[in-house]
């Protein structure tokens, strides 16, 4: 039997960690694979915060920020937006499917894109099975 | 600015003589330093032989005949010089594309102040790596390295020329098929006329004698007007043909260069299995980060507690090259510095460029060129799908 995979979820602290709390408050399953990390923005993320994650055995890494326009500190999601792009072209070059790296926009009230959301990505990264890198 | 063009030769009779085509960029040198327009000059000298330039800062005009000529296998870059050991200085640099593309990603990030400093590009059409030079001279050319006075890159020939003034050219096609020519790097280059420089100064199609001169900036034209009017250099116009065969011989070099990057990044790629292998053999010494001209971190990543492996074995490539990746890739400017240095022959640039290539065809960032700084930097509002 193969294990579990393991997921990790960077969510800002005004869209999408709020958008997990909703669904958490509303009794919304999903996957309890993913094991969420609050950030303060997605634009604090770094490529090599998803490069450690996976280093550290990750199978899977997901970053939910504010929708565009939406952001807290104004322009925060936009840089991550640029920095996501350039993370899925450098790990597809060390061999790591660009399907185990997502990102999403879900505001605070979207507790059922959030469930959505982790569901879909639990599938694919299940499917994917465990990262061999 | 752009589509102002020149031929250019030095008023003064010494260069002519030892300097290549016209001596212009020389007289151009001398001129900024007789008047104090700069406080030096940043430019490269013959060492030993033809295999070794060192970068040399010349303060007085009249050593500036010491530098002259071309060094095509003696790759060097002057961009870090600048910025880590020339910042208050007022220089002019005489450069290579790359070099100037580097310049132009450092003021991006404020390491070289661009009022201070003067660039005269010079048309590049590759550069060789000394070893390789002198291997590719005794099995080609059948003649003893240490007897080659001069080198040039002329009509798609390497020409050696001999102590008793015999040339001999081989076509660089031909050599670059047996794995000898240009750097790797210098293959699949797509900019050959440094036009992100004030001037960009070459032979091609120009007549003997004359250097043919094109002027990219405001700048670069108020120095050559002064240097006309206190009587350094002279200029004409370049004929309707001379322009032809300018822009023929670009296209040309340019075409090949996109050619080989479509095979060095398509068919010729290393599988990730290579990759593997390739990233298996680094001994972590650092002298990729330390040679690039683009990292310039105070305290790098790479040496914090999170990602420092205690092991004695190969560092993890994502943990390693990744995070160097993502630190610079959107401006790799190619120089091919990290693969020439590197101990273990990794062949790091071509991932770096290729990064940089398919980086730009997702959101337009063409690393070097114009005002527009890197999208990571950029506090612009652009959403890429």
């Amino acid at each position: 039997m193969s294990k579990d995979v393991k997921i990790v979820g960077f969510c800002c602290n005004w869209c999408c960690y709020g958008g997990a709390d909703t669904a958490g408050t509303a009794r919304m399953q999903y996957p309890p694979n993913i094991r969420i990390i609050r950030v303060m923005c997605s634009g604090r993320m770094n490529p090599s915060m998803i490069f450690k994650a996976f280093k550290e055995g990750a199978d899977g890494v997901f970053v939910g920020g504010c929708h565009i326009g939406d952001c807290h500190y104004d322009a925060g999601n936009y840089k991550w937006n640029r920095r996501a792009l350039l993370t899925k072209e450098i790990i597809q070059e060390f061999g790591i499917d660009k399907e185990r790296f997502r990102f999403e926009w879900i505001s605070a009230s979207e507790g059922e894109k959030f469930q959505r959301t982790m569901k879909e990505f639990y599938k694919t990264i299940s499917e994917l099975g465990s990262l061999e890198y | 600015m752009s589509g102002n063009y020149v031929l250019a030769k030095s008023n003064e009779n010494l260069i002519n003589e030892y300097g290549a085509c016209g001596g212009a960029v020389s007289s151009i040198f001398q001129y900024l330093l007789a008047n104090d327009v700069v406080d030096g000059v940043l430019t490269l000298s013959k060492g030993e032989d033809i295999y070794d330039g060192i970068p040399r800062l010349v303060t007085d005009a009249g050593e500036i005949l010491e530098t002259c000529g071309s060094l095509h296998c003696a790759p060097t870059m002057v961009s870090d010089l600048i910025s880590k050991y020339l910042p208050d200085k007022r220089i002019a640099v005489a450069v290579k594309p790359c070099d100037a593309k580097a310049i132009n990603e450092l003021v991006k990030r404020h390491k070289i102040d661009p009022e201070k400093i003067f660039t005269v590009g010079l048309n590049c059409g590759g550069t060789v790596i000394p070893e390789t030079a002198q291997k590719m001279i005794e099995k080609f050319y059948d003649v003893d390295p240490s007897k080659v006075i001069k080198e040039e890159i002329d009509k798609g020939q390497f020409i050696i020329e001999l102590e008793d003034g015999t040339e001999k050219g081989i076509k660089i096609d031909d050599l670059e098929e047996q794995g000898y020519g240009r750097r790797e790097n210098c293959q699949r280059c797509d900019l050959k006329v440094p036009r992100n420089a004030d001037l960009a100064c070459g032979n091609w199609g120009s007549e003997p004698g004359w250097t043919f001169v094109e002027i990219n900036s405001e700048k670069g034209q108020d120095i050559l007007d002064k240097a006309i009017s206190e009587g350094f250099i002279e200029t004409k116009e370049p004929s309707e043909k001379a322009l032809g065969i300018r822009e023929k011989v670009e296209n040309i070099m340019i075409n090949m260069g996109k050619r080989n990057q479509k095979d060095h990044f398509g068919e010729n790629y290393l599988s990730v299995d290579e990759w593997k292998e390739q990233w298996n053999k680094c001994i972590k010494c650092f002298a990729c980060r330390d040679v690039c001209p683009i990292c310039w971190c105070r305290e790098c990543e790479l040496e914090k507690d999170y990602f420092k492996d205690g092991s004695d074995s190969a560092p993890d490539p994502l943990g390693f090259q990744g995070v160097r990746l993502s630190h610079m890739s959107f401006s790799c400017i190619n120089c091919g510095q990290c693969e020439d240095v590197c101990p273990m022959e990794i062949p790091v640039s071509k991932i770096y460029h290729k990064l940089q290539r398919s980086y730009a065809d997702l959101v337009g960032y063409e690393a070097g060129l114009g005002d527009e700084k890197p999208p990571l930097y950029s506090p612009l509002k652009e959403n890429f799908d």
